[in-house]
C-alpha cells in the first residue's frame, strides 16, 4: 500500500465534521443496545415518520444504514450469500438480502449487524419491497411489524388517500402504545417535530451552499454526512451536528474553497451510490468532476412543524407521502430537472443500481426526458448499491469517459 | 443366454448418450458410452446396438427405461424417470451408504439427497445460469487457452487463487481477462474458476443438506481441481465412482429391472 | 394441444368478440372488481404475457425488470396488443407494474390508461382499507364515465354481479370436487374454464362452467362426494376446516401449485405435454389467476355498489404484496394439512420481488408441516421449459 498523501496533495478535501460522525455512529450503536436490551429498540425504514417512535421514546435503528455499512467494508456479496443460503434469490434488494443475512449469521457481521429488534416499523413511500423485507425478519426475530401504508401519490395527495394515511398513522401510535405501554405524549411530539424540522432545514442550508462555484461539497461527502439526519433526526445531537456542519460549510462558501481542488465539470449523480466503490467519486475528482446535487441526499428535505399532535399528524402525512418516490416518474424527472437547473450543471450520471427496482426502472425513459427538457447529457452506470458482484469498473470507466469527453 | 429379467438404461445427455444392461442380480452385463451429437433418436438406435453385440444377446423383450435430457427420444422405453431419480438409483445401487450426490455435467448441476429406499427425497438443480457446470470450465479453458483436460491440474498447481467474482459466466470471462491482462499465472487463474464454480454448487448443495459420505459424479467429477476444492468448501471427503458418467444409465437399468414383462 | 396452441385459441375468441363490437378494457392485476367494468358496458379481459415475445423492452425497462412486465412491454412496443378501449394498471401493488403504468404513458400516450390503486393493509382492524379502495373505485368509475360518456348503469351491475358470482360458484365446485377426487375432471379442463373466463366474463364462458360443474356434480353424487365436495368448498371459504372428513382412498401424490402472476393453463399445458405424467397428481392451485379469483367473494347486494365490490376484492386470499403474512402461512398450512397434500410447487417469477421474497416463508411453512417443496423459477416464456419438466417430473416421482 502506499503512503498516506499530505492532504494537499489529494484532489479532494476531507471535511473536519467528519471525524464527529464517527463519535455520532458509536453513540449511537451503543444507544441502540442499550434500547434492545430494555426491551424497545424499532427497525424502521429510511422513509418512516421516526418522529412518532422517537417521541414515545423508543430506541432506533435503520437497517438500510447498515447495508451501507456492510456494503462499505465490502463484504456484501459474502452477507448476501447467507440470505442465498436461506433461499432468497440474488435478485432481490441487496440492503434486504445483507440485512437478513447479518441477522440470521450476526456473529459473521460484528460492524453493520443491528442489535434484536423488539419491533419492526416500515413505511412503504420509498418502496413496496420494505414490507416483504421486514416480514421476513419479523419471521426470524419474533417482532411484529407494523405497515405505514402510503399509497402512491399522482399529482396531488386526494382527500381520501390523507385520510387512509392519517388513520394509519394513529393506528400506529395506537399500535407503539399498546406494545410498549405507552402514549404519546403532546409536548414531546411538539419536541420532536422542532428538533426534526430544525435538523432538515439546517441539512438544506448545506444542500443549497452547493449551488455555489466551486461546490463545498461532493455526493461522497454528502452521503456521508447524511447518517445522521436519516438515523437521528428528532434528537439534541442531531440538531448540534448539523448546526457545525453548516457552519464549516459556509465558511467553504464565503473563502472560495471548494471540495474538490480544481473544479471544473459539475454533474448530477441519480440513486443510491455504491458503497463498495465511494471511490469512484474520488477518482473523478482528480479530474476535476464533482457532484454539486444528486436525488439521494436531496430525498430528506421534509418539514413539520405544528401547534399541536393533531396539527403535527397532519404535516406528517403530508411530508412523508409526498416523498419524490412515491410520486411517480414525471416527479422524478421534474427533481432531477430542477436540481439541474437549480445547481448549474453540465450533465447528469444516473446509477442503475440492479436490485433496486423503484429507483431504477424507468431510468432509461427519464434519461432521455431529462436531456431533452435540460439540453444537458447524460449517462446511465450499471451496479448495485451493496451488491459487488454485480460492479463492472470497465464498462463503467467507459461510459464516463465518454460522457466527459463530450463535456470537456 | 435368456433376455428375461434383465433391464436396460438408456441416458440421453446433452453431449453423451450412455447405455447400460444389468442382469437380474444387478450385475452390469454391458455398457456403452458414445457422444450423442445432433441426433438423439440416432444415437439411441447405436447406442442399444452396442450393448446388444456386447453382451451378444437379443434385446427383445428386455425392460428398457429411458432417462436424461433427452429421455422423451427413447421410443423403445416402457417410460422415461428422470435424471435425478437415476442417478439417485444407480448410486445407491453401487454404494447404499451415500445421502449425498452431487452431479455436474456440460449443462446442469444438481444436488440430490438419497434415501433409504435409493430414490431422491429432495434436490436442487442450478438456475438458468451456467455458471456452476462444466460449462463454465469449458470457456475458461478457452481464454487460458488449455484443453478442459490440462484446466485442472493446471489449477492445483496454484498456491493463491485469482478472485473471481461475477456470478455469471459472461462477466467472468472478461473478469478473467483482466487478470490475465495484469499478469496473474496461468495456473492462479485457473484456480480462481474452479473456486468460483465450486462456490455455486457448494451452495447448491447446502440447501439440500451436506451430510458425508458424498458422492460426485457427471464429467465434471473427472477433474481432479473440482474435487479438491468441493472438498475442502464443503468440509467432507468426496466419493467418485469408478464410471461416474454412467451412474443415470445404471440407475435407469435398475429400474428397468422393476418394470416385469413390459418392454421393446 | 400445446401451450401456444391454447393462447392462440384464447385470442382467437376474443378477437371475436372485438369485431362483434364489444368493447375491452384490458387488466393485468388479478384482482380487480370485474362488475364494475361491465356496469359501464365494457368486457374487462386479462392482458396476458405470452411466450416468444421476448424484445422489445430494451428501451424503456432493464434487465432486472421482471419478466412479466418486460413481456407486456414488448408485445405492445411490436403492435401485438389487440385494439382496447382502455388499459387498466394498478397502484401499489409492486413496483415493476408501478412504473410499468408510468413508463407506459410517456412511451404510448395514445393508449387509454386508468390506475387503480389498492391498499395494502388488510388488518388495520377498522374501515379505513375498505374506505380506501371505495372511494378509488367510486373515482375510476367516475374517470370512466368521463372518458367514455358511458355512465354506471345499476341494472347492467347487477347482471354482472350474478354472472360472476355464478362463474365463482361453478368453479369453486369443481375446484373442491378435484379436491376430494382429482380424477374427477382433469386440471387442464378446469384452468380452460378459468382461463376462458378472464379472458372475457361473457354468459358463454360461463355457461360452460356451469354445466361442467354439473356434470361433475353428477358424477360425485353417484360416488356419494357431494356432501363431502360441499364441506370442502365451505372449508375453504371460511378458513375452518374442523367439519373435513377427506375419503380414506385419496391416490398419491397429492400436489398443489404455490406462486404468484402464473396461470393455471401454463402449468396445465407443461404438464400435459409430459408424456409420464397426468394431471390428476395436482390436487389444486393456490394461484392469483386461478384459485384467489375462484374464491374471492362476490359483491353483496348494497346501497353502495362501490362499498360491495371494495369488500369484494379485499376477500381475496392474501397476496405476498399484502400485509400479514404469518396470516397467510397460517392459512396456508391449514389448507394443506387439512386436505392431506403432501407436496407443494412453489412457483416464482423471474426478477418478481413479492414472489421471491415470499417463496422461502412458502417452503419454511410447508417444511414445518412435512410437505415436501420444490422451487420452480419461471419466466413467461418458458424459457427455461427442459429443466422445469424436470423438476416437475422428478418431484413427482420423489413423492410416488
Amino acid at each position: 500500500m502506499t503512503q498516506e498523501r499530505p492532504s494537499e496533495e489529494k484532489p479532494y478535501r476531507r471535511l473536519e465534521t467528519q471525524s464527529v460522525l464517527q463519535q455520532i455512529a458509536f453513540r449511537h450503536g451503543l444507544e441502540a443496545m442499550e434500547a434492545s436490551e430494555n426491551g424497545n429498540l424499532a427497525w424502521v425504514t429510511s422513509g418512516f415518520p421516526v418522529e412518532i417512535p422517537i417521541a414515545m421514546n423508543l430506541g432506533v435503528v435503520y437497517p438500510e444504514q447498515a447495508g451501507a455499512i456492510i456494503g462499505a467494508q465490502k463484504i456484501g456479496p459474502e452477507v448476501s450469500n447467507i440470505a442465498e443460503d436461506l433461499g432468497y434469490s440474488q435478485e432481490l434488494c441487496s440492503y434486504a438480502r445483507v440485512s437478513i443475512g447479518s441477522t440470521e449469521k450476526p456473529e459473521e457481521v460484528p460492524m453493520g449487524s443491528l442489535p434484536t429488534p423488539q419491533i419492526l416499523l416500515a413505511c412503504n413511500n420509498i418502496c413496496g419491497t420494505v414490507l416483504k423485507w421486514y416480514d421476513a425478519i419479523s419471521e426470524m426475530t419474533g417482532a411484529p411489524v407494523f405497515l405505514l401504508d402510503t399509497p402512491p401519490i399522482e399529482k396531488q395527495q386526494l382527500p381520501h388517500n390523507q385520510e387512509y394515511v392519517r388513520r394509519g398513522v394513529e393506528r400506529l401510535i395506537e399500535f407503539i402504545g399498546s406494545n410498549f405501554n405507552r402514549k404519546l405524549e403532546e409536548d414531546r411530539i411538539r419536541e420532536v417535530a422542532e428538533l426534526s424540522s430544525k435538523a432538515t432545514r439546517l441539512w438544506i442550508r448545506a444542500l443549497e451552499a452547493c449551488k455555489t462555484k466551486p461546490s463545498p461539497l461532493n455526493c461522497a461527502d454528502r452521503f456521508l454526512t447524511m447518517a445522521p439526519v436519516v438515523s437521528s433526526r428528532g434528537t439534541e445531537h442531531c440538531v448540534e451536528f448539523y448546526e457545525s456542519f453548516v457552519s464549516e460549510v459556509e465558511e467553504r462558501v464565503k473563502n472560495g474553497i471548494g471540495a474538490i481542488r480544481d473544479e471544473k465539470i459539475r454533474l448530477l449523480w441519480d440513486n443510491i451510490p455504491p458503497w463498495h466503490t465511494l471511490r469512484f467519486f474520488n477518482i473523478l475528482a482528480s479530474r476535476g468532476v464533482v457532484f454539486p446535487a444528486d436525488t439521494y441526499t436531496h430525498a430528506w428535505t421534509g418539514n413539520m412543524v405544528g401547534v399541536d399532535t393533531s396539527s403535527i399528524l397532519d404535516q406528517v402525512v403530508g411530508t412523508y407521502s409526498k416523498v419524490y418516490l412515491n410520486m411517480g416518474l414525471d416527479a422524478k424527472v421534474d427533481k432531477m430537472c430542477q436540481l439541474i437547473k437549480d445547481y448549474d450543471l453540465d450533465g447528469f450520471v444516473m446509477f442503475s443500481v440492479r436490485s433496486c427496482k423503484r429507483y431504477s426502472l424507468g431510468q432509461l425513459v427519464s434519461k432521455e426526458i431529462v436531456t431533452e427538457r435540460t439540453g444537458v447529457p447524460g449517462v446511465i452506470i450499471e451496479g448495485d448499491m451493496v451488491d459487488s458482484r454485480v460492479y463492472n469498473a470497465a464498462q463503467i470507466e467507459t461510459r464516463v469517459d465518454a460522457l466527459l469527453e463530450m463535456l470537456m | 443366454m435368456l433376455s428375461v429379467d434383465m433391464g436396460v438404461g438408456i441416458d440421453v445427455g446433452s453431449t453423451t448418450t450412455k447405455g447400460v444392461l444389468l442382469d437380474s442380480s444387478g450385475k452390469i452385463v454391458a455398457k456403452s458410452l458414445m457422444l450423442t451429437g445432433a441426433s438423439a433418436i440416432q444415437a439411441v438406435e447405436q447406442i442399444v446396438q452396442n450393448i446388444s453385440s456386447s453382451a451378444n444377446i437379443n434385446l427383445n423383450g428386455v425392460p428398457v427405461i429411458g432417462t436424461g435430457y433427452g429421455r422423451a427420444r427413447v421410443e423403445l422405453a416402457a417410460k422415461s424417470v428422470t435424471e435425478i431419480t437415476c442417478h439417485s438409483v444407480g448410486v445407491h445401487h453401487i454404494n447404499p451408504d451415500i445421502h449425498l450426490l452431487i452431479d455436474v455435467g456440460g449443462q446442469d448441476a444438481k444436488a440430490i439427497r438419497i434415501g433409504s429406499s435409493g430414490r431422491p427425497e429432495d434436490f436442487e438443480l442450478n438456475d438458468k445460469c451456467s455458471a456452476g457446470t462444466g460449462r463454465f470450465l469449458e470457456v475458461m479453458a478457452r481464454v487460458l487457452e488449455v484443453s478442459l483436460d490440462e484446466l485442472g491440474p493446471l489449477a492445483l498447481q496454484s498456491k493463491k487463487p485469482s478472485s473471481i467474482s461475477s456470478t455469471c459466466t459472461v462477466f467472468a470471462e472478461s473478469e478473467v481477462i483482466g487478470h490475465i491482462g495484469a499478469g496473474e499465472s496461468a495456473a492462479d487463474i485457473a484456480a480462481g474458476v474452479h473456486v468460483s464454480m465450486v462456490s455455486k454448487i457448494a451452495a447448491l448443495s447446502k440447501r439440500v443438506g451436506v451430510k458425508e459420505p458424498v458422492c460426485v459424479t457427471g464429467g465434471v467429477a473427472l477433474n481432479p481441481a473440482f474435487r479438491h476444492y468441493l472438498s475442502s468448501q464443503l468440509g467432507v471427503d468426496l466419493w467418485v465412482p469408478d464410471e461416474p458418467q454412467l451412474t443415470g444409465a445404471l440407475g435407469a437399468a435398475v429400474l428397468a429391472l422393476e418394470q416385469k414383462g413390459v418392454g421393446m | 394441444m400445446n401451450y401456444e396452441g391454447v393462447i392462440e385459441q384464447s385470442s382467437v375468441g376474443l378477437k371475436e368478440l372485438v369485431e362483434s363490437g364489444e368493447e375491452i378494457i384490458g387488466y393485468i392485476y388479478p384482482h380487480i372488481p370485474l362488475e364494475l367494468f361491465m356496469a359501464h358496458g365494457f368486457t374487462p379481459s386479462l392482458i396476458r404475457a405470452l411466450p416468444g415475445k421476448a424484445s422489445g423492452f430494451e428501451e424503456s425497462l432493464q434487465t432486472f425488470a421482471c419478466s412479466y412486465i418486460r413481456n407486456l412491454y414488448s408485445q405492445r412496443a411490436n403492435g401485438q396488443f389487440l385494439t382496447l378501449a382502455g388499459l387498466l394498471f394498478p397502484g401499489n401493488t409492486c413496483d415493476a407494474l408501478q412504473n410499468l403504468g408510468d413508463v407506459w404513458k410517456v412511451r404510448f400516450p395514445d393508449d387509454r390508461v386508468f390506475r387503480l390503486t389498492y391498499p395494502v393493509t388488510r388488518y388495520s382492524q377498522d374501515d379505513s382499507t375498505t374506505k380506501f379502495l371505495t372511494e378509488e373505485l367510486r373515482i375510476l368509475s367516475e374517470t370512466i364515465s368521463n372518458t367514455f360518456n358511458r355512465p354506471f348503469l345499476s341494472e347492467s351491475y347487477d347482471r354482472a354481479v350474478e354472472l360472476v358470482q355464478d362463474f365463482r360458484n361453478s368453479a369453486q365446485f369443481l375446484y373442491s370436487a378435484r379436491v376430494v377426487n382429482p380424477k374427477i375432471i382433469p386440471y387442464t379442463e378446469v384452468a380452460r374454464f378459468v382461463r376462458t373466463f378472464l379472458t372475457a366474463p361473457t354468459i358463454s364462458s360461463v355457461s360452460a362452467v356451469k354445466d361442467a360443474a354439473s356434470t361433475v356434480r353428477g358424477t360425485a353424487d353417484e360416488l356419494g362426494l357431494v356432501d363431502t365436495i360441499e364441506t370442502v368448498q365451505q372449508a375453504i371459504k371460511s378458513g375452518n376446516y374442523s367439519g373435513v372428513k377427506l375419503p380414506d382412498d385419496l391416490g398419491t401424490p397429492r400436489i398443489a401449485i404455490a406462486g404468484g402472476m402464473v396461470e393455471p393453463q401454463a402449468i396445465a399445458t407443461l404438464v400435459n405435454d409430459m408424456p409420464d405424467i397426468s394431471d390428476s397428481f395436482i390436487v389444486l392451485d393456490l394461484l392469483s389467476f386461478g384459485f384467489k379469483t375462484v374464491f374471492t367473494e362476490s359483491p353483496s347486494k348494497s346501497e353502495n355498489p362501490f362499498l360491495a365490490m371494495a369488500q369484494s376484492v379485499l376477500s381475496a386470499p392474501g397476496e405476498p404484496t399484502h400485509e400479514g403474512l404469518s396470516y397467510r402461512m397460517n392459512a396456508m398450512k391449514e389448507l394443506l394439512s387439512n386436505l392431506s397434500i403432501q407436496g407443494l410447487i412453489v412457483c416464482e417469477q423471474s426478477f418478481c420481488d413479492p414472489d421471491q421474497f415470499e417463496s422461502p416463508s412458502i417452503e419454511r411453512a410447508a417444511s414445518k408441516l412435512g410437505v415436501k417443496t420444490v422451487r420452480m423459477p419461471l419466466d413467461p416464456e418458458l424459457s427455461d421449459r427442459g429443466r422445469i419438466e424436470t423438476r416437475i417430473q422428478t418431484f413427482v416421482e420423489t413423492l410416488e
